[in-house]
């Protein structure tokens, strides 16, 4: 295997984030675990400064949304979008640098706050550190854009389209994490509008970037429909960023913003039975079975629909103060980081043989870990969200009987109901932890002793 | 007629549409007919042969004509036609990289715009035009804020208590107003503990001596609900917490 220091061009870097993303994906379940375990068992093992739920929680998040999300952008970028452009991308050691910024700056945010808690702000992000994110944020935007205007190809493939949306919408979320917080209506403003920006729109966008490579070539499908990805794009691009203020109905926010976003969730219908059926008639034209991975792609679409559908369902009114403001919100973001996730080990393991030139064994690993994330992530959405549910009605059940359980006194009778869900969730992690570990050694195993295939030959020229 | 079209179709491997709209826009140019233009280029006769082009044009023709036979002259013309055909086709799948780019900065700016600097400056606005528009807190509150939003107390509990029915029946609803940077940050989105909003207002919370012993040695209070020790802190950073979190109520009114 040979990784060369400085690469020419993105298939060369594209082997950099292969190698990084399971390593990641370990950190990330470790963190959740670890989060889970002082939530659940908070007064039984010692806390610190460190070791405290408050902390891990931030952590994690970090971890998750900025670490393993940045190296997610950056392999679906240095493999999918050059496909775009048909030629070596324009300015590439700048983009090299900023790549390597981008993953580098969200590492340094992470190992800044063991040090530094005290500039923890609402995003928990280092401040100094924020505005070098914001920095190198605008440095990929403005490449981002720079390689599209000056693409050989004729079209944009889909998922360059889906994943220039997505920087253009993690800038935005950046940019707001900056915003002042001078009324009290600023804090749920931003946390809100950032919350949709970045764990919705950026993180499903570069979804369905990989989806929409995965569920084409590899399969030998084609693509069914393009004026229906084109609807699923400009439907999610318009609509997403607006659906996270309904969880915040009743509070100090404007009214009619939580009306609207009440009636754009609704229309959330609309772009994803756009991509439900393109995805359905599109795997019905494929010629090949793909390998043992594609099924784990497939995976991750349902719970990419089933998250669309519950964030859509939770719209109702009468639903909105039984999830409003509970573990269901925890629900969507999980639902959506986890089918990237899914997403990105499929592709993963088809990129291997491609850029590595060593076939994977599907062994009985590979089937475990295959078959582990597929039983073990809908347990994990199916368990918090009975936690968001019960906490609703037990709020409202409660406030009816005079017995409140949204306050201290009354907090035993909720805990009763959830506490059990808690404990389930900290062992789902343990074993999600597991999974990772394992996923780890496989990627290790197929590139350091995989059999040698032909490695894939990608066409640059700026001539 | 239509059997021509198709033919020629068939026969440059191009869509039906585009043949009958390129050979309208030939027969245009050169003055013939569109049944010339398409009997040319099915193989009949040579359309730059039968026209009166101008005669610019009509000079190079007429040189190629008097050098090379009849039927490779035609295969020129028919081959420019088909390279014109083909160039037509590139160019209508050619998508345009600046316009999809304009279309996501425009989606972009348009959600930055509406559905954040407006509503933003709106409650701004709502707030100045209150009476009473804001929350005055002493130094040693402000302290025990900072505390709590270092903790990350607000990952678990609330100080958000909404219109709806489940927080008003015995919260006060929070209003919005301006305050300092940590006293916004601690309102929280995600109650997963109880909501602290009234928390100086209510038995036991409304008790230093509990609040101490519960935030240093929880499980000495309430075995049965998890929270975390805070027995870490200093005994400063503890009372600033305590005097914060029995401000709560106060803040809220």
């Amino acid at each position: 295997m040979k990784l060369k220091l400085i690469p020419k061009n993105e298939q060369e870097l594209s082997k950099l984030f292969v190698l990084i993303f399971p390593l990641i994906v370990l950190l990330a379940s470790f963190t959740s675990f670890l989060k889970d375990a002082y939530f659940t068992f908070a007064n039984l093992i010692p806390n610190n400064k460190i070791f405290n739920y408050g902390f891990l929680d931030i952590l994690n998040n970090q971890v998750i949304y900025g670490l393993l999300f940045a190296t997610c952008i950056c392999l679906s970028f240095t493999y999918l979008f050059s496909k775009s452009l048909g030629r070596i991308a324009v300015l590439f050691p700048l983009l090299f640098l900023t790549l390597l910024g981008l993953v580098g700056t969200e590492f340094l945010d992470i190992i800044f706050s063991f040090f530094y808690q005290d500039g923890i702000n609402l995003t928990g992000s280092n401040s100094l550190l924020i505005i070098l994110k914001v920095l190198v944020g605008f440095g990929l935007f403005g490449l981002a854009t720079l390689n599209l205007l000056a693409k050989k190809e004729n079209s944009i493939f889909a998922s360059a389209q889906f994943i220039y949306g997505a920087i253009v919408f993690y800038f935005i979320s950046l940019l707001i994490s900056r915003s002042e917080l001078i009324v009290f209506t600023d804090s749920l403003m931003i946390s809100s509008l950032h919350t949709s920006s970045l764990k919705y729109v950026a993180v499903s966008f570069i979804f369905l970037a990989v989806v929409h490579f995965l569920m084409t070539k590899p399969l030998g499908a084609t693509l069914f429909n393009k004026t229906l990805t084109a609807i699923s794009f400009w439907g999610f691009l318009f609509l997403l960023p607006w659906t996270n203020f309904k969880y915040y109905f009743g509070s100090v926010m404007p009214n009619w913003l939580e009306n609207v976003s009440i009636y754009l969730s609704l229309s959330l219908l609309i772009p994803l039975l756009a991509f439900s059926v393109n995805y359905v008639k599109t795997i019905q034209t494929k010629e090949d079975e793909g390998n043992k991975s594609s099924s784990l792609m497939s995976f991750s679409v349902v719970i990419f629909l089933i998250t669309n559908l519950l964030h859509i369902i939770s719209s109702f009114e009468n639903i909105l103060p039984l999830v409003g403001l509970t573990n269901f919100q925890n629900v969507i973001n999980q639902g959506y980081i986890g089918s990237l996730v899914l997403a990105m080990i499929s592709f993963v393991y088809y990129l291997i043989p491609k850029l590595f030139g060593r076939s994977v064994k599907y062994s009985r690993l590979e089937d475990l870990i295959f078959s582990g994330f597929k039983f073990l992530y809908p347990v994990l959405l199916i368990n918090n969200f009975l936690i968001g549910v019960n906490s609703g009605y037990s709020w409202n059940a409660g406030a009816n009987t005079g017995s409140p359980t949204i306050y201290g006194e009354g907090f035993n009778i909720l805990w009763g109901v959830v506490g059990i869900n808690y404990s389930t969730n900290t062992f789902i992690s343990l074993l999600l932890m597991a999974l990772s570990f394992l996923f780890f050694v496989s990627v290790a195993r197929s590139i350091s002793s995989g059999d040698v295939t032909t490695v894939e030959e990608m066409v640059f020229s700026n001539e | 007629m239509s059997d021509l079209v198709n033919k020629v179709a068939e026969l440059l491997n191009a869509p039906v549409d585009l043949v009958q709209r390129s050979a309208e826009a030939r027969a245009q140019a050169s003055g013939v007919s569109v049944d010339d233009v398409l009997n040319s280029w099915a193989g009949g006769e040579s359309v730059a042969a039968s026209s009166a082009p101008a005669a610019k044009e009509e000079a190079p023709v007429e040189e190629v004509k008097e050098e090379a036979p009849e039927e490779l002259v035609e295969e020129i013309e028919a081959q420019e036609v088909v390279e014109e055909i083909v160039e037509e086709v590139i160019e209508l799948k050619k998508e345009s990289s600046l316009a999809f780019v304009s279309g996501v900065l425009l989606i972009g700016i348009f959600t930055f715009v509406f559905a954040f600097v407006i509503p933003k400056n709106q409650s701004i606005s709502a707030v100045e035009s209150s009476l009473n528009n804001s929350v005055n807190v002493s130094s040693e509150v402000l302290k025990g804020a900072e505390i709590y939003g270092e903790l990350n107390c607000q990952s678990c509990h609330t100080q958000n208590v909404r219109t709806l029915i489940p927080d008003t029946q015995n919260g006060k609803v929070l209003k919005n107003k301006y305050a300092n940077e940590a006293l916004i940050r601690n309102v929280g989105t995600i109650r997963l503990g109880p909501d602290l909003s009234t928390n100086a207002t209510r038995e036991p919370t409304n008790n230093s001596q509990w609040l101490r012993r519960y935030l240093t040695d929880s499980s000495s209070v309430n075995r049965d609900i998890p929270h975390p020790n805070y027995g870490f802190l200093d005994d400063s950073d503890l009372e600033y917490l305590v005097t914060y979190l029995l401000s709560l109520g106060e803040i809220n009114e």
